[in-house]
């Protein structure tokens, strides 16, 4: 009898042994990394070219596992690590990584996952990325996202003076303008006032849940001071893309369904879509007291 | 045929591939766990290996490892560890307890 063959079992033995060993195998590459971290970058920087990656990662380590878990499904088991591309995209890894620690269903993580991932995009941005800062943390921190429309960033901003370049005004004007301001007010005082800081938070905008933080009820102005503008990293993880964006917004409600919302800016660059094609984000909160890290696009 | 690891005449996987196999899974499903297996048992034995090598020793194995000279491998191990076949057993078995004992529940219910 060939070991290979179809079956019409349920998923769900799958299902359950798939999340036990994932949730395993991530704690074990975890320990190796931590436990061997100066040994492995070592080798990440002086590999042979013909095994060469981006210098320094820690992904330098995957090259050293068998080569099956990164390429599935079972027709890729029998490939050697010869018949392996001799170049292979960082990104690759990442999108690896993300697939190996989200889960399948758009849930709050666990605290777990929410160390593994956030480890993860702390290793790749370079700065602690969180999912709990100063003792406060969101509803969740993977969601559905939703498409928001452009803020008023002072009074009298119309969606004619919205933009810098008739470019930006063709990609973005359709969404329109949201008939009142943010959670936070208007981002400056009046147009003579707007700095380039008020220009790209209004950019690079998410509205989340606040109200449905915990301890939120208890301690409203502190966790609203907190949430005002706070930076953080929202990840598309099916296709890697990232960005640094400010919460600038409450919302959207609970009965949208959706976790949170995403400027016509963000929602164009991570690629995602709202109504029936929505799909989910990850968003963790960036510590980074000196803001050394700009609003925009980041590659991870 | 699935890669050759250093390791791989030491640490049997066969028991548990039938395992899986018992429980009638599909291909791909089958598959996915058998790579999760064999990238623990990889990511344990590692482990083990670096745990016992000073930090200079740590980049020589890397180096031999990188090379997947086997003869190399051991040869450089049996030098610095003693006892290493059993440490990497050990550990292996260790492992591959648990995940028997998933299956096992996983099974049953």
């Amino acid at each position: 009898m060939p070991f290979f063959k179809s079956s019409n079992k349920p998923a769900s033995h799958y299902k359950k042994l798939q999340s036990k060993w994932v949730e395993r195998h991530a704690s074990l590459k975890e320990q190796l990394l931590t436990k061997h971290r100066d040994s492995l970058d070592w080798l990440a920087e002086n590999m042979p070219a013909k095994h060469h990656i981006a210098a320094g990662s820690l992904s330098g380590l995957l090259l050293l596992a068998p080569p099956t878990l990164h390429t599935l499904p079972a027709t890729t088991v029998t490939q050697s690590v010869k018949d392996q591309p001799i170049s292979i995209p960082e990104k690759t890894f990442l999108l690896t990584d993300l697939t190996t620690l989200v889960p399948d269903d758009v849930r709050p993580l666990t605290a777990t996952e929410e160390a593994n991932i956030t480890s993860l995009l702390s290793d790749r941005v370079k700065i602690p990325v969180r999912a709990e800062l100063q003792g406060i943390r969101l509803n969740t921190s993977y969601g559905y996202i939703g498409a928001e429309q452009h803020l008023m960033r002072y009074p009298g901003d119309t969606i004619w003076s919205h933009f810098s370049s008739p470019d930006e005004a063709l990609h973005y004007a359709k969404s329109g303008m949201a008939p009142g301001r943010g959670a936070w007010g208007y981002f400056a005082y009046s147009k003579a006032e707007m700095t380039q800081k008020d220009i790209d938070r209004e950019k690079y905008y998410i509205a989340v849940q606040t109200f449905l933080a915990p301890g939120f009820s208890q301690n409203v102005r502190e966790y609203s001071e907190f949430f005002k503008y706070r930076k953080m990293l929202v990840v598309n993880p099916q296709n890697g893309k990232a960005m640094v964006v400010v919460i600038g917004d409450a919302g959207p409600a609970q009965w949208t369904g959706k976790q949170l919302g995403g400027s016509p800016e963000v929602m164009a660059y991570l690629e995602r879509v709202d109504g029936r094609q929505k799909g989910p984000v990850l968003y963790f909160f960036l510590d980074d007291p000196q803001d050394t890290i700009p609003l925009g696009p980041i590659t991870l | 045929m699935k890669k050759k690891q250093f390791y791989s005449h030491i640490v049997e996987t066969d028991s548990i591939v039938v395992k899986l196999h018992d429980m009638n899974l599909r291909d791909d499903e089958k598959a996915h766990l058998i790579a999760l297996m064999d990238s623990s048992l990889h990511h344990v034995i590692l482990d083990a290996i670096l745990s016992e090598l000073t930090t200079e020793d740590k980049k020589l194995f890397l180096k031999e490892l990188a090379s997947d000279d086997h003869d190399a491998i051991w040869n450089f191990l049996r030098a610095r560890i003693t006892g290493i076949e059993d440490k990497i057993t050990k550990v292996a078995t260790e492992l591959k307890k648990e995940l028997h004992e998933d299956i096992k529940e996983v099974h049953t219910k």
